[in-house]
């Protein structure tokens, strides 16, 4: 019988970590993230947090400053020729990790490679040539210019080129597209050291960064040794390894966890205002939010400051239209203001005196805001059942471009990174255009927003989107919730970094005490 | 076993390789969920780069035909670019199976060591206070949610006491040249003993986690056929001969009794690859079970296809993995 107690007794004992030596390095900024890059092609991929990892590796021609304006970085300066062509003088002196000089052809062959059809080779074209919207070619005019020439104008060119890095021509051709996916050669401040899968990406200083845009204080190799993008799904474990001092940044902290991190005196919460609107889309092609005062009732049955107060802990900014306060052409608008009594007469003015009963889709990750959002247009008379569904799913049923709309409400979202209205104003309110979930449709509209797309005139351009944003205001095709803040965990051991509205980690300045 | 056997067993794989892809296939087709729009997501996008991407994702072709293709493909091993990852997904799935086999085989192991002798001990005592405690203990672990358990392992071990990793496979400092590409044996090859040490650290909390409702279970298979075999006659005549407790409990009685143990953990084990999405999640555990899930919710179809072929293989070679054990170890059974 002795054997047993001596197993047990050796299963203990390996579970001790005192044999163990820990092995950590104190120069290591450690991000704990919620996603893994796809790949570390910058011409490859769709999704933010794989932009959040590369962007540490590579420059682009322009980037934006904590305050989201944008600034060169590669670039030196740029220079709009006509409503179509734009100048950008490529700095010198600037070195790929592979230590070769950035020059303007290679510029040229990363936009050649990101709006050409096909451009990635082997029929392949580019999922960020839709970034690039109406550039139609790039061309080198001097050894250190290059004409970026634009098939109509588009004035938020410099505002969607942060999203693009740029490559070395002679590697990419050299490595082809499967060699890029997994290797690195930026001008950025850090260069690959490994990359774990689902793991880890691990970057170190690069020592002959030429120092970043210039416009950004400071200038210069970056402060930390390594920087290393710790991949933790979970937000509990994310929260978990910040408080164990695991990991230095942690993104998308949960607000209920906020207290938590407060409370430790080593790490502190960190917010900036983020650029996703949400807001309600109501079926104006179904049974009852055809009526504008059943849509005007239920934007009155919600009370979304207490939702923002008791659900997102504060962290988020109501709207009245559908642009971010931070937004270019945002502007105050009429507020419609909590008020259920008035809401029921509104129902029964428009001939649903004893209520009507409707339900709300949503994701899972939202189930308790749509839940509140729920009670309250219930104790309005809109009898409203949440129904949870998966992203996938939703998106098929509410935002197949002109497909028939079944369903009554959506709650969701729709991301505006470039902070200008074309990319949120336009798909989400445009008849019949992709992300228009309320199926919306009025061609005074439309003809606003197609003409404040090519709208050169900032003032003008301006004006146009106040005009539009009183129009939706009116019309009510969705109840406009708020645009959260993103919320981060910090060890106080950081310095020089604060989070940035487009949901870039840039670590170039960041140091650790 | 026969050559004969093990060539049969092998052609049976066939027919259910091809129904697990046909189901899967099917069951991904008719999925709502368009992978082109999720691809796409808020970006803008032309009628005619739809078009393109669809065709280059291969997804404009009639389903049978994909299908068809996708067989055609697989009998060479070629499972498809991946849509996401820009690379065959042969290479993606290669890359994680190592972390999910080397947390699924700690956690198997530390299951059976844990449960065989607890489970011995309680059949021995039975109705004692240990016994008590064994079988509440084994309600407790196969009830326990997976996710629930982890984070509480976590606040205790990683936060409080600060002893042991919150997630990853081993620390930063520590490069290890990736040979099989399971930690432990590599840091060995490498003779890094620290780094061996590191790994084992960072896979405790996971595999504890993963391992807890085997544990229970096997702990609770392994009492009962053990009390039933005490009963049997030649225990009791073992005895009567006058042989020592410890002989009788370890050759005559143990032996039979694990029949029941192996069958039930070889068919558990394939519930650990199950089992691994949640834990890998918990932990950061970079395996394979994290990436299909995100698969599925991405419609990565051609890595979701490949994984579950490979989930399909594993199980059949699990359940012939305990029919040979189960002939080892009890001899009147021929397979």
């Amino acid at each position: 019988m002795k054997a047993f107690p001596r197993l047990l007794m050796a299963t203990a004992l390996a579970a001790t970590p005192a044999l163990f030596t820990a092995t950590a390095q104190a120069a290591d900024l450690i991000v704990g993230f919620t996603l893994d890059a796809d790949t570390l092609d910058p011409a490859n991929h769709r999704k933010r947090e794989t932009e959040t990892i590369i962007r540490n590796m590579y420059d682009g021609l322009v980037t934006r400053d904590a305050n989201m304006l944008v600034v060169p970085e590669i670039a030196e300066s740029m220079t709009q020729i006509s409503a179509t062509e734009y100048d950008f003088k490529i700095r010198p002196g600037i070195k790929f990790h592979d230590g070769s000089d950035l020059t303007a052809e290679d510029v040229k062959f990363t936009f050649d490679r990101i709006v050409q059809d096909g451009g990635m080779g082997d029929g392949v074209t580019s999922p960020r040539k839709g970034l690039m919207g109406p550039v139609a070619s790039v061309t080198v005019t001097a050894p250190d210019t290059v004409r970026f020439t634009l098939s109509e104008p588009w004035p938020i060119l410099p505002a969607m080129l942060p999203n693009q890095q740029i490559v070395s021509k002679a590697w990419v051709e050299k490595m082809g597209n499967e060699g890029v996916a997994t290797g690195e050669n930026g001008t950025g401040p850090f260069k690959l050291v490994e990359w774990r899968k689902g793991d880890a990406v691990i970057l170190e200083r690069f020592d002959d960064y030429y120092g970043g845009a210039a416009d950004i204080a400071p200038v210069g190799k970056a402060c930390v040794d390594r920087v290393i993008f710790k991949i933790i799904p979970e937000s509990a474990s994310r929260v978990a390894a910040l408080l164990a001092g695991e990991v230095h940044i942690i993104n998308e902290l949960p607000a209920f966890s906020i207290g938590q991190v407060e409370a430790n005196d080593a790490t502190q919460v960190m917010t900036v205002n983020g650029t996703r609107s949400f807001f309600i889309a109501m079926n104006m092609q179904g049974e009852y939010f055809d009526d504008l005062k059943v849509r005007q009732a239920a934007a009155m049955a919600i009370d979304k400051q207490l939702i923002i107060d008791k659900i997102l802990a504060g962290n988020a900014a109501p709207i009245d239209g559908i642009l971010s306060p931070d937004a270019f052409g945002s502007s105050d608008l009429p507020k419609v203001g909590y008020d259920p009594e008035k809401a029921k007469a509104m129902l029964a003015e428009a001939g649903f005196p004893d209520g009507i009963d409707v339900t709300m889709d949503t994701e899972g990750a939202f189930k308790d805001t749509a839940e509140a959002i729920a009670s309250m247009l219930t104790n309005a008379g809109i009898r409203t059942t949440v129904t949870v569904g998966e992203g996938a799913q939703l998106s098929d049923k509410w935002r197949t471009k002109g497909a028939p709309k079944s369903g009554d409400m959506y709650f969701t979202s729709w991301g505006n990174g470039s902070l200008d209205p074309f990319d949120i104003f336009t798909p989400t309110h445009k008849t019949n255009d992709r992300g228009n979930s309320a199926g919306y449709a009025n061609p005074n509209l439309d003809a606003l927003l197609d003409a404040a797309a090519v709208e050169l005139d900032v003032e003008k351009r301006k004006a146009m989107y106040r005009d539009a944003e009183m129009m939706i205001n009116a019309d009510q095709p969705y109840v406009y919730l708020w645009v959260p803040k993103d919320i981060y965990g910090v060890s106080k051991r950081v310095s020089g970094w604060q989070p940035s509205a487009d949901s870039r980690i840039n670590l170039h300045d960041a140091c650790l005490n | 076993m026969s050559m004969g056997k093990l060539l049969e067993r092998i052609i049976q794989l066939i027919p259910v390789l091809l129904g697990v892809s046909l189901i899967v296939f099917v069951m991904l087709a008719l999925t709502p969920g368009d992978p082109v729009q999720i691809m796409v997501g808020e970006q803008a996008i032309t009628p005619d780069q739809e078009a393109a991407l669809r065709r280059d994702l291969g997804l404009d072709k009639p389903m049978a035909e994909r299908f068809l293709l996708f067989v055609a493909n697989a009998v060479q091993f070629d499972f498809g670019q991946s849509f996401y990852h820009g690379r065959p997904v042969a290479d993606v799935i290669a890359e994680r199976l190592p972390a999910t086999i080397e947390l699924s085989l700690v956690a198997l192991i530390v299951a059976l060591a844990t449960a065989i002798p607890l489970g011995v001990l309680a059949a021995i005592r039975k109705n004692s206070i240990f016994d008590r405690l064994a079988t509440v203990g084994a309600l407790l672990g196969v009830s326990l949610p997976g996710f629930w358990f982890g984070i509480l392992l976590i606040l205790l071990f990683s936060v409080h006491l600060q002893i042991l990793p919150v997630s990853g496979r081993i620390g930063y400092a520590s490069e290890v040249p990736a040979v099989t590409g399971f930690l432990l044996i590599d840091t060995l090859v490498a003779g890094n003993i620290a780094a061996f040490g590191e790994a084992l650290r960072y896979l405790l909390l996971p595999a504890i986690t993963l391992g807890l409702p085997m544990t229970a279970i096997l702990m609770r298979v392994t009492r009962t056929s053990m009390l039933e075999v005490m009963r049997q006659d030649y225990i009791t005549f073992a005895e009567a001969k006058g042989l020592p407790r410890r002989r009788v409990l370890y050759r005559h009685a143990l032996k039979n009794a694990l029949i029941p143990t192996v069958s039930v953990a070889a068919i558990e084990t394939g519930s650990l690859l199950g089992g691994n999405m949640i834990v890998e999640t918990v932990f950061g555990w970079p395996g394979l079970g994290r990436l299909v899930v995100e698969s599925i919710f991405l419609r990565n179809y051609p890595l979701v296809q490949a994984a579950v072929l490979l989930y399909a293989v594993t199980y059949v070679l699990l359940n012939f993995i305990a029919d040979i054990l189960y002939t080892v170890l009890n001899p009147r059974v021929k397979l």
